[in-house]
C-alpha cells in the first residue's frame, strides 16, 4: 500500500474514529447535565454553562482530526 | 406615479443590478459583471440628475436662486456623466453597459405594467377565485420551466464554444475543457471529471472554487488578472475581510453612541441591549469584583469573532475566521492578554508561585518540579485549542454548505439550468447556531483563563478547588 492509498483510507477514518470518541462523550455530558437541570432546576443557567464549555472541549477532539485532515489532504 | 414612484424604482434597480452584476461576474466573466454594474450605476444617477433637474425647472423652487443653483449642478452632473460614459464605453465592453443602462428603465417598465395589471378587472376576477389563482400560478409555472428548458438547451450549444476561450485561461486544466465550462453540473457528474484530483471541483465556476464559494475579492482579482492591486487584495483577502467587518463594527457604534438619548430608541436600544447582557454575562463569570473591567475586552472579542462567523454567510463574502490565520491572531492576543493579567495582578513572584502550582506545603514543594512543566504546557496548549477549535468548527461549516450546495447544482435533472436547489439552505440554521456557540465558546473559555489567573480571594472558591485537586 503506497503513502496516498494510506492517506485516503486513512484520513476519513480518522475522523469517523474521533468522532465516535467525542460523540460518547458528548452523550455523557448531555445526560450529565440533564440530570442535574432536572434536580435543580433553579441552577439550569450555570449549568448550562458549564455544559457548552465542556461539550466544546469535547468537541474539538473531532475538530482537531478534521484539521488534520485537511492539512494532510494536500498529499493525497 | 409621482417621486415616490421613482424612488421605488431607484431601490429596486439597485439591489437588482446588484445582484445580476454578481451573477453575471460569477457566471461568465468578472469583468462582465463590473460593466454591468457600472451601466446600471451610470444609469441610476443619469435618472437622478434627471429627476433633481425637472424637479428644479416645475417645482416650488422655479425662479428663486436655489431652484436655479439645482438646475445648474445637475445640467453639470449630467455633462460629467456623459463624459464618464464615452470613458466607459472605451474601458469595459459596451454590450453589457448598455445591458445594465436599460436595468432601470426594464424596472420601470416592469413596474408601470404591473401597476396597469393589478388594477385591472381580469387581474381581479382571477385573484378573487383561490381555484382559477392555483390553476393561474400553475400554467404560468409550466409555461415558465418548458421556456427555461427551451432556453437553456438552443444557449447550451454557443456557450459550448466560446467559453474555453474566457473561463478555461485560468480554471480548469486543459484536458477537461470540453463540454466542462458551458455545462458545467454535467461535467462534475461524469465520473471522469472526477478522476483526476485537479479537475475535480471547477465544473459550476461559480458555485465553488478551489474552497469554498466565490466571494467579491476573488471576482476582483479575475476581472484584473494584471492589476497589482487586485493582487494585494487577493493575498491578503482574510485581512480586508476583517478589517471591513472591524470598520463596520465601529461604524454602528459611533452611530448608536453619537447623539445618545436617555431613553434610547431604535439602534441605541438594541446595542445597549447588547451590551448589558455581555456585561453581565461576563460578570457572572469573572465575579462582580474583577468582572467589569474585563468587559470591554471580553465583550469585543464576542461580537467581533460573532461578526466575523456570519460574515460568511452574507452571499458573495467569506467568513475571515475559516481561515488559521485570523484565529490564531486572535488565540495569540488572548494568551498575551492573560500572561499580562496574570503579571499585573499576581506579580513575578506570585505569577511563579502559580505556575509552580501554588506550593505551600512539603509534598506541593516536592511537586514542584513535577508542576512547572505541567503548567507551562497547559499554558501553551490554550491559544493552540482555541484557535483550531475556531477554525475547525468554521471552516467546516463552510465546508458543509459548498458540499450541499454542489451536491444540489449536481443532482437537478436538468444539467444544463443555471440554477440548483439550494440543497445547503437545510443547514443554514446549524450554521447560525455554531456560529453563535463558537463565538460564545471562544470568549467564555477566554474569561476562564482570566478568571484562572486573578488572585482568589474567596474562600468558597478555595475550599471548592481544594475539594476538586482532593478528588482528583
Amino acid at each position: 500500500m503506497d503513502m496516498q492509498a494510506a492517506l485516503s483510507l486513512g484520513l476519513p477514518l480518522g475522523i469517523g474514529i474521533a468522532a465516535i470518541g467525542s460523540g460518547i462523550g458528548l452523550g455523557l455530558i448531555g445526560q450529565g447535565a440533564m440530570q442535574a437541570i432536572g434536580r435543580q432546576p433553579e441552577a439550569t443557567a450555570k449549568i448550562q454553562l458549564a455544559m457548552i464549555i465542556i461539550a466544546a472541549l469535547a468537541e474539538a477532539l473531532t475538530i482537531y482530526a478534521f484539521v488534520t485532515m485537511f492539512l494532510l489532504k494536500g498529499k493525497i | 406615479m409621482g417621486l415616490e414612484f421613482l424612488a421605488r424604482v431607484r431601490k429596486t434597480s439597485t439591489w437588482l443590478g446588484g445582484v445580476m452584476a454578481l451573477m453575471a461576474a460569477t457566471y461568465v466573466s468578472p469583468l462582465l459583471g463590473l460593466a454591468f454594474a457600472a451601466g446600471a450605476l451610470w444609469s441610476l444617477v443619469n435618472l437622478q440628475l434627471i429627476e433633481r433637474l425637472v424637479v428644479s425647472l416645475t417645482g416650488t423652487a422655479r425662479g428663486t436662486p436655489a431652484g436655479t443653483r439645482t438646475s445648474g449642478f445637475a445640467l453639470l452632473g449630467m455633462l460629467f456623466l456623459f463624459a464618464s460614459g464615452a470613458v466607459l464605453l472605451v474601458l469595459l465592453s459596451p454590450e453589457a453597459l448598455v445591458a445594465g443602462f436599460l436595468l432601470p428603465l426594464a424596472v420601470i417598465v416592469v413596474k408601470a405594467g404591473t401597476k396597469i395589471l393589478l388594477g385591472s378587472r381580469a387581474w381581479r376576477g382571477i385573484a378573487n377565485n383561490r381555484w382559477r389563482a392555483g390553476i393561474a400560478a400553475l400554467a404560468l409555472a409550466t409555461v415558465t420551466w418548458f421556456a427555461l428548458g427551451a432556453l437553456t438547451n438552443a444557449g447550451g450549444q454557443t456557450p459550448e464554444h466560446s467559453a474555453p476561450t474566457s473561463e478555461h485561461a485560468q480554471t480548469a486544466p486543459p484536458e477537461g475543457a470540453p463540454g466542462e465550462a458551458g455545462s458545467g453540473a454535467a461535467g462534475t457528474a461524469t465520473p471522469e471529471a472526477h478522476g483526476d484530483a485537479t479537475a475535480e471541483p471547477h465544473g459550476e465556476a461559480s458555485e465553488e472554487k478551489e474552497e469554498g464559494f466565490t466571494n467579491v475579492i476573488a471576482l476582483l482579482a479575475g476581472a484584473f488578472p494584471h492589476a497589482a492591486w487586485a493582487h494585494f487584495l487577493e493575498h491578503y483577502e482574510v485581512l480586508v475581510f476583517s478589517l471591513f467587518i472591524a470598520l463596520l463594527l465601529l461604524y454602528v457604534a459611533f452611530v448608536a453612541s453619537r447623539n445618545p438619548q436617555l431613553v434610547p430608541s431604535g439602534l441605541q436600544n438594541g446595542v445597549e441591549m447588547v451590551v448589558e447582557g455581555l456585561s453581565g454575562f461576563f460578570i457572572s463569570i469573572i465575579g462582580p469584583k474583577h468582572g467589569p473591567r474585563f468587559v470591554p475586552f471580553l465583550g469585543t472579542l464576542f461580537i467581533y469573532i460573532l461578526s466575523m462567523n456570519l460574515f460568511g454567510l452574507i452571499p458573495f463574502m467569506h467568513s475571515p475566521t475559516a481561515s488559521l490565520n485570523v484565529t490564531v491572531a486572535l488565540a495569540l492576543t488572548v494568551f498575551v492578554y492573560v500572561q499580562f493579567i496574570g503579571f499585573k495582578e499576581l506579580g513575578p513572584i506570585g505569577w511563579l508561585d502559580h505556575m509552580l502550582g501554588s506550593p505551600r506545603d512539603l509534598t506541593g514543594w516536592l511537586l514542584a518540579p513535577l508542576m512547572l512543566p505541567i503548567h507551562i504546557l497547559g499554558e501553551l496548549a490554550k491559544p493552540i485549542s482555541l484557535s483550531c477549535r475556531l477554525f475547525g468548527n468554521i471552516f467546516g461549516e463552510d465546508m458543509l454548505l459548498v458540499a450541499f450546495a454542489s451536491l444540489g447544482v449536481t443532482m437537478l435533472p436538468f444539467q444544463q439550468l443555471p440554477f440548483g436547489i439550494p440543497m445547503h439552505a437545510l443547514f443554514f440554521p446549524l450554521a447560525l447556531l455554531g456560529s453563535a456557540l463558537q463565538a460564545m465558546v471562544f470568549t467564555v473559555l477566554t474569561s476562564i483563563y482570566i478568571l484562572l489567573m486573578l488572585p482568589h480571594e474567596h474562600h468558597d472558591e478555595h475550599g471548592h478547588e481544594a475539594g476538586a485537586q482532593h478528588a482528583h
